[in-house]
């Protein structure tokens, strides 16, 4: 699939432009520009990535002197402080309470909102702007306003420190991008599709699952992955509700900082760990992010 | 492919059928549907009535409510009690109650005293955060949308300073931009950009764009695979160059997408906590949220009517913005939907 892609694009590529001999060349100046362009910004944004994967590889030492020792001898070691080889806490309770959160919250949320967008961007609804923007009226209240109340309801139904409880709330977090998120992706999916499975006789699971998930997959991939970032490096809800249990990744990772904060190397080693699962995700949807809709469906 | 097209496909594909027969199995099926989307949605709402509505109504019963505190009249230490709409005067008016049991402007350094600085630095993080974000998040799309060797590692990489908990992207960030940093001996500068007021403040916009616009290129990378290749190799086929082929095909045919982005790109930007909180700046990097969570410490009702302002702020700004710039949004799915009902 990516194989065909790139194929398609090398033929765009290929198929310049070649109606006028100026306008080649003030095509290629552009690229050229574009090109210089795209490599500074490009460094601008990589350039921190870097300087913190060669500071979590670099020893404590190197890693302090300024400007950064680029070409110091790399090592371990920082890395295996963190899985707990020297100090004593285990990265590992809060890093499969993480996974388990944000798998199972994103799960959750394209249950729910999978349907819910498929109303609202093609079944007709009855006031479904408003449903719209009641979706949008959770996003605005500040977040620590929030916490109050959402403690005091946990505690009464004895949830505080559990991964459930934890679920739910991301699933509540992530709901409403989610929704409008999906809204916009199945409103491209072409009507007739849609009516000539139902006039095949499709119900309406036979219609999402060979229809809808099919041609709105890059929208589903994506929403879904926002979801999982979103709940895995949630950190003000995690760090009052839950504690000793059900505590996260971001809750351990903040603490490793306070405790080992003048240590860069230790720091950078811990940040780039926790974010690897959510690189693993990402490598492993963005394959899926290109395939998704062709409009072949409706030739 | 507007609607029209797709009405006269339809049109053309259906079996013939009296009319009579048609119209009232439509509405016999339309009524089915709208049932069904009934029950599709309800479960979506149900959670977050329960899960977020209820905190905003008991944010709004809390902010008439008075602070347990020394009442300023009489000296005494006072248990509440009804506030009426005195919470909200304190931040809107700057209004302070005084000995003789009226009222006057707050002393500066008081919390109330800073809500209109906290609404112009929360709307100038917003406003610039949001534009940088939307311009390198689209430009970054474009770019991973094109084939190129790497491509796969490129965008996987561009999701690393997103999965970084913000609470330590600021402490990482912290030390580039420290007096004796990185970016201080790169410049040769000696500029304090963790306590003055602007070197703060644009320190916390290249942070915030760095971690968020993969966020953004990864919701327009999706929207653009919406885009057949076809309507390009057409555009060309005409001469379009790439510039105009940007503003007339990819521009129009990602709006939908890029709109949800950007709506919720300021929804989170208008509610920024973590990133001033713990980077610094004091008080000129405080945002709304960094002020809800001051006053909290010192009195919950009246942190709580400071959130209800900000909800009722942050309504307005999301009602404008899906009045004006998402109208074309919802016509396009009413045209589609009326096509269907027709």
């Amino acid at each position: 699939m990516t194989a065909a892609i790139e194929s398609t694009d090398a033929r765009r590529i290929r198929s310049a432009p070649v109606s006028s001999v100026s306008l080649r060349g003030r095509e290629r100046r552009r690229t050229v520009v574009l090109g210089i362009v795209a490599w500074v910004v490009g460094l601008i944004f990589f350039g921190p990535i870097v300087w913190m994967l060669l500071t979590s590889l670099h020893s404590e030492s190197n890693a302090a002197t300024n400007p950064p020792s680029l070409f110091a001898p790399l090592t371990l070691s920082s890395y295996a402080n963190f899985f707990g080889a020297s100090s004593g806490a285990s990265p590992w309770p809060p890093l499969i309470n993480s996974a388990m959160m944000s798998i199972g919250s994103t799960l959750l949320v394209l249950v729910l909102s999978i349907p819910a967008a498929y109303a609202l961007a093609i079944r007709p609804v009855k006031k479904w702007s408003d449903v719209l923007f009641f979706f949008l009226t959770t996003k605005m209240l500040p977040m620590v306003a929030g916490l109050l109340p959402l403690y005091l309801i946990a505690k009464t139904l004895g949830l505080l420190d559990t991964v459930g409880l934890m679920v739910i709330l991301y699933t509540a977090m992530n709901l409403p991008i989610a929704v409008w998120m999906m809204r916009s992706f199945f409103a491209e999916v072409p009507l007739e599709v849609i009516e000539a499975a139902q006039v095949d006789g499709a119900g309406l699971l036979l219609t999402f699952r060979r229809i809808i998930i099919p041609l709105a997959s890059p929208g589903i991939i994506a929403t879904a992955l926002i979801c999982f970032i979103f709940s895995w490096n949630e950190l003000l809800f995690a760090s009052v509700l839950t504690s000793t249990t059900s505590y996260t990744a971001p809750v351990f990772l903040t603490s490793f900082v306070t405790s080992e904060g003048l240590f860069l190397s230790k720091v950078c080693a811990a940040s780039i760990a926790i974010s690897l699962p959510v690189l693993v995700a990402g490598f492993a949807a963005q394959d899926k992010l290109v395939q998704g809709l062709s409009l072949g469906a409706i030739k | 492919m507007s609607s029209t097209a797709m009405g006269a496909a339809r049109d053309s594909g259906a079996p013939p059928r009296s009319p009579r027969q048609q119209r009232g199995g439509l509405a016999r099926a339309q009524r089915a549907r709208n049932r069904n989307a009934f029950f599709l949605i309800i479960p979506s709402i149900v959670l977050l009535a329960v899960v977020i509505g209820y905190p905003i109504v008991s944010a709004i019963v809390m902010a008439f409510q008075k602070d347990a505190g020394l009442d300023a009249a009489t000296g005494f230490f006072v248990q509440g009690g009804f506030a009426g709409i005195s919470n909200f005067t304190h931040w809107l008016l700057q209004q302070c109650p005084t000995s003789d049991g009226g009222t006057t402007s707050c002393p500066p350094g008081n919390l109330g005293a800073q809500f209109w600085s906290s609404t112009f630095t929360t709307f100038f993080f917003t406003v610039v955060t949001v534009i940088c974000e939307t311009v390198f998040g689209f430009w970054m799309a474009i770019i991973m949308n094109r084939a190129f060797h790497g491509r796969s590692l490129v965008r996987t990489a561009i999701l690393v300073p997103w999965a970084i908990p913000t609470a330590v992207t600021a402490k990482l960030w912290f030390f580039i931009f420290s007096v004796a940093g990185i970016v201080n001996s790169l410049f040769a500068t000696k500029i304090l950009w963790t306590s003055d007021d602007w070197p703060a403040r644009i320190a916390i916009i290249i942070i915030d764009v760095w971690k968020t616009t993969p966020f953004m290129a990864l919701l327009i990378l999706a929207g653009l695979q919406l885009i057949p290749e076809e309507v390009y190799e057409a555009a060309r086929v005409d001469g379009a160059t790439t510039w105009k082929s940007f503003w007339t095909i990819t521009l129009p045919l990602v709006r939908p997408a890029l709109l949800v982005a950007v709506l919720f790109r300021i929804l989170d930007a208008l509610r920024m906590y973590d990133l001033p909180a713990i980077f610094g700046g004091g008080d000129a990097t405080a945002t709304w949220s960094v002020l809800v969570v001051q006053q909290m410490r010192q009195g919950p009702n009246a942190a709580s009517a400071l959130s209800t302002i900000v909800f009722v702020f942050i309504f307005l700004v999301a009602f404008l913005f899906v009045r004006f710039l998402g109208a074309n949004v919802v016509q396009t799915t009413q045209a589609q939907q009326k096509g269907e009902l027709k």
